[in-house]
């Protein structure tokens, strides 16, 4: 039990510590949401008409729509940062002090996505806001907001998570955002952005299997309709399902970096 | 002339010089316009069966979106080169060299302008093996020269960024006003199906006629009601850019 | 025609900072002038200003003749710098860098390739050149640093902290190839943190602190200023003190420290060579000497006595003296 407490205080502080310095850099974190706010705003502003396509899905306007999709980039791109964040720390070698303090090694890795959790909430409250000002509305109500940060708060930690596993195996900053290409590719192959089946082939095939889809999905249910249970499991299951994996991947990373140290 | 000409090749060689031996870093801005055209058109490919879309395939649409983007990223990645090479103070060393300041300037600008044949090349190689129409040698001719002249004036402002700013730290910057002119324009459909704001905007931005220069050699065919006001847009666009960037590295270092 | 003349030249920063405080100095063709002071006294903004990168918000500068603030251009092509950062592409290789250097210097073609082998060689890199400056050592990208520097046979270069960080062999090397270019007539103006290197390089040294020139002439005259060289002498036993400073009274001028550094301080104009004769006299008078230390005034001694405070790295320095 006094283990458990201490390693608890040390994930704190550690998350404090990401927290800070990533409040102190804002010129990394504002790309986090620019750039999904203006894909947002650029995708609503071209393609507004297509909700006027037969399949789609009965919506009071596309910006509601594509709400959930900016959301998802924003949070991938956040685990882009949480990567690049522990990159430099091993660059730089603070990385290295942690791992030679009396510290249980796993705190290293959750002080981090405790972080990112935080940073997730921030970013959904982000877009719920844009959303409202220009005129969406969650038709969940106060649990449909609710469901909104359950899921964009666990997939933000799965995906910071997926750039942990990648920064420690990589090692260098720069390496960490050469997967910029592969994020793209992988939020593209997703209903992130358009109803799975108005998707061309193949790429609707692949979306059936992506758990970025079932996120997405899952986020965008409350907002253009109503909270539901089969997104709702859909939603929290494949996002458990990233921090569950890419959680094993970057302790599996450590211990192996550990090793070669 | 001459001698500045020999000191513009030497520049624009170094830069080239990067790519051939870092390959690595240069990929990801190769690959980004491909993936970014390829993801658009699977995802939003159905826009094309609106009514009022002037394409049959949405991507063969957005082809010269890719196009312009290689360009812009690739004008953004100058800045970035830039803002490193001050931050390394291998910038000071051009400084010190007696050429004339707009000889640095023009080498520096000139190297995107050929750098930025690449992510293109790929782009292409890429969309006509999909299937995307060949446009006629003219059309490609000129596509490739608005590509190139949308990299210098990219170029040219993220130059005076780094200018300004001197640290890496400010590529968001550079990067996100390359995103914005570039998809803040015709982009994803023909005008009358934007909404207001996207119209408005589009209107106002210079990049909506250069896109429509390269866009005409794809969707419709080659006319000089396209021809001109996309050059017009480049030359101006260039001719402004190109003097905020002198006036950066005049005040440099005062 | 003084080769670099400096009068009032000021540099003030945002917030009335003035990193370069009013600063006159003259060097003279040929000469090597060394820029003593330590980090942040304002050595490489003069360096900065004097080699037309950043432009001086007061006084005026001219080096070769030309005026650094309106006649930037003609400095550039008079001049050669090394910079601090020893700022090299890691992607290119040594020879690459040399021939772009050339290029951008306006050395026609058919000459570049020749005038950067001369150079490469000159600086022991010829077997490194087809290398990527990213594998050579610090002490390699100084020396390539200094041969691009002279690439268009500078009138007057410029050498900002040249050995700072370098290994003692590295350094010496470097120390090797600026008394070369004295003998060749080349004007050297050498800002260093290191006293050894002022004191073994420059004709003339100028010593500055908190942005103003404090102390300036040449480092035997500077280190004179502050006081002779002197013998320090213990003896074994209290008792022969008396007598010693008796027989040490005609062979100089004879203070009295404080132990346990020593008993007795013997002030000496000649230096070392003094060292033989006083032990002798002590000898013949049948006094048995412990310890025997020449101490030397250093530029540091002058820093201190001019600014009340101690060079970064005088230790170091005194110590490799």
């Amino acid at each position: 039990m006094h283990e458990l407490a201490f390693s608890a205080r040390v994930v704190w502080a550690l998350a404090l510590r990401s927290l800070r310095g990533a409040l102190r850099r804002p010129q990394f974190l504002a790309p986090l949401v620019i750039f999904p706010s203006m894909f947002l705003a650029v995708n609503v502003g071209g393609l507004t008409r297509t909700t006027a396509l037969p399949g789609f899905p009965v919506v009071d306007g596309f910006l509601d729509f594509q709400l959930a999709g900016a959301l998802t980039q924003s949070l991938l791109l956040g685990g882009v940062a949480t990567g690049i964040a522990t990159a430099l720390e091993i660059e730089g070698g603070f990385f290295d002090r942690l791992v030679a303090s009396p510290i249980p090694r796993t705190t290293i890795v959750l002080g981090r996505l405790l972080a990112t959790g935080v940073t997730a909430a921030g970013q959904v409250t982000y877009f719920l806001l844009v959303g409202f000002l220009f005129g969406a509305s969650v038709k969940g109500g106060v649990p449909g907001v609710l469901v909104v940060y359950l899921i964009g708060i666990v997939a933000g930690v799965g995906f910071g998570a997926i750039g942990q596993a990648i920064a420690l195996r990589a090692k260098s900053a720069s390496s960490v955002q050469g997967i910029f290409p592969l994020v793209l590719v992988v939020l593209f192959a997703s209903s992130a952005f358009f109803p799975r089946n108005l998707l061309s082939s193949p790429v609707d095939t692949v979306a059936k299997y992506n758990p970025l889809s079932y996120v997405a999905d899952g986020m965008r249910h409350p907002i253009i309709d109503g909270v539901g249970a089969t997104s709702l499991l859909e939603g929290v299951g494949s996002a458990l399902l990233v921090v569950l994996v890419a959680g094993a991947i970057a302790l599996l990373a450590l211990r192996g970096r550990l090793r070669e140290a | 002339m001459r001698a500045s000409l020999i000191v513009i090749r030497a520049l624009v060689r170094r830069a080239l010089n990067e790519i051939l031996r870092v390959p690595g870093a240069a990929i990801p801005g190769v690959l980004a316009p491909t993936i970014f055209m390829l993801g658009l058109s699977s995802v939003f490919g159905e826009a094309s069966s609106l009514p009022g879309f002037t394409a049959d395939d949405f991507r063969t649409f957005v082809v010269p979106v890719g196009l312009l983007q290689g360009a812009g990223f690739t004008g953004a990645a100058t800045g970035v080169n830039l803002a490193r090479d001050i931050e390394q103070g291998w910038f000071d060393r051009l400084l010190l060299c007696p050429a004339p300041r707009t000889t640095l300037l023009t080498g520096v600008v000139a190297s995107a302008a050929l750098r930025a044949l690449l992510p293109a090349t790929f782009l292409l190689i890429v969309a006509f093996s999909l299937g995307v129409h060949v446009p006629t040698f003219v059309g490609l001719l000129i596509a490739a020269a608005l590509v190139m002249g949308l990299a210098c004036a990219m170029a040219c402002f993220s130059v005076t960024i780094a200018l300004r700013f001197r640290t890496q730290q400010a590529a968001p910057l550079m990067q996100i006003a390359s995103f914005i002119g570039v998809l803040f324009t015709t982009s994803y459909a023909p005008k009358p199906l934007l909404t207001d704001w996207l119209r408005t905007v589009s209107d106002i931005n210079p990049v909506t006629h250069v896109l429509e220069g390269v866009r005409q050699g794809f969707v419709g065919g080659v006319a000089w009601e396209h021809t001109w006001p996309a050059f017009l847009s480049i030359a101006l666009m260039v001719l402004v850019l190109g003097a905020l960037a002198a006036r950066g590295l005049r005040r440099y270092g005062v | 025609m003084a080769a670099i003349d400096v009068s009032g030249l000021e540099r003030e920063y945002r917030g009335g900072l003035k990193a370069v405080d009013g600063i006159d100095l003259q060097v003279q063709a040929g000469e090597v002038y060394g820029f003593l002071g330590p980090n942040g006294a304002g050595k490489t903004t003069t360096v900065r200003m004097l080699v037309t990168l950043l432009r001086p918000t007061g006084g005026r500068a001219t080096v070769a003749g030309f005026d650094v603030a309106t006649e930037p251009q003609k400095v550039r092509r008079k001049i050669g710098v090394a910079l601090q950062e020893a700022a090299l592409d890691q992607l290119m290789t040594g020879r690459e860098l040399m021939e772009l250097q050339a290029t951008l210097h306006g050395i026609p073609t058919r000459e570049v390739a020749g005038r950067a082998q001369d150079l490469i060689g000159r600086v022991g890199l010829a077997d490194a050149q087809e290398r990527r400056v990213g594998t050579y050592s610090g002490g390699m990208r100084r020396r390539l640093d200094l041969a691009m520097a002279l690439i268009h046979a500078p009138e007057v270069l410029f050498l900002d902290e040249p050995t700072t960080g370098l290994d003692p062999t590295s350094r010496a090397t470097l120390w090797e190839e600026v008394r070369r270019l004295k003998n060749d007539g080349t004007t050297v103006f050498l800002t260093t943190q290191y006293l050894e290197e002022a004191d073994q390089l420059a004709d003339r040294v100028g010593i500055i602190s908190a942005g103003k020139i404090v102390a300036e002439g040449t480092p035997t005259a500077l280190k004179a200023e502050v006081g002779l060289p002197h013998l320090d002498l213990s003896f074994d036993g209290d008792a022969d003190l008396a007598r010693a400073r008796e027989v040490l009274a005609p062979l100089g001028e004879v203070r009295d420290v404080t132990p346990p550094g020593a008993d007795v301080s013997l002030g000496v104009r000649e230096g070392s060579s003094a060292i033989a004769r006083v032990v002798r006299a002590l000898d013949d008078a049948g006094l048995t000497v412990g310890r025997v230390e020449l101490v030397e005034p250093t530029l540091d001694d002058v820093f201190a006595a001019r600014t009340g405070s101690h060079l970064e790295g005088a230790g170091e320095a005194g110590a490799a003296a």
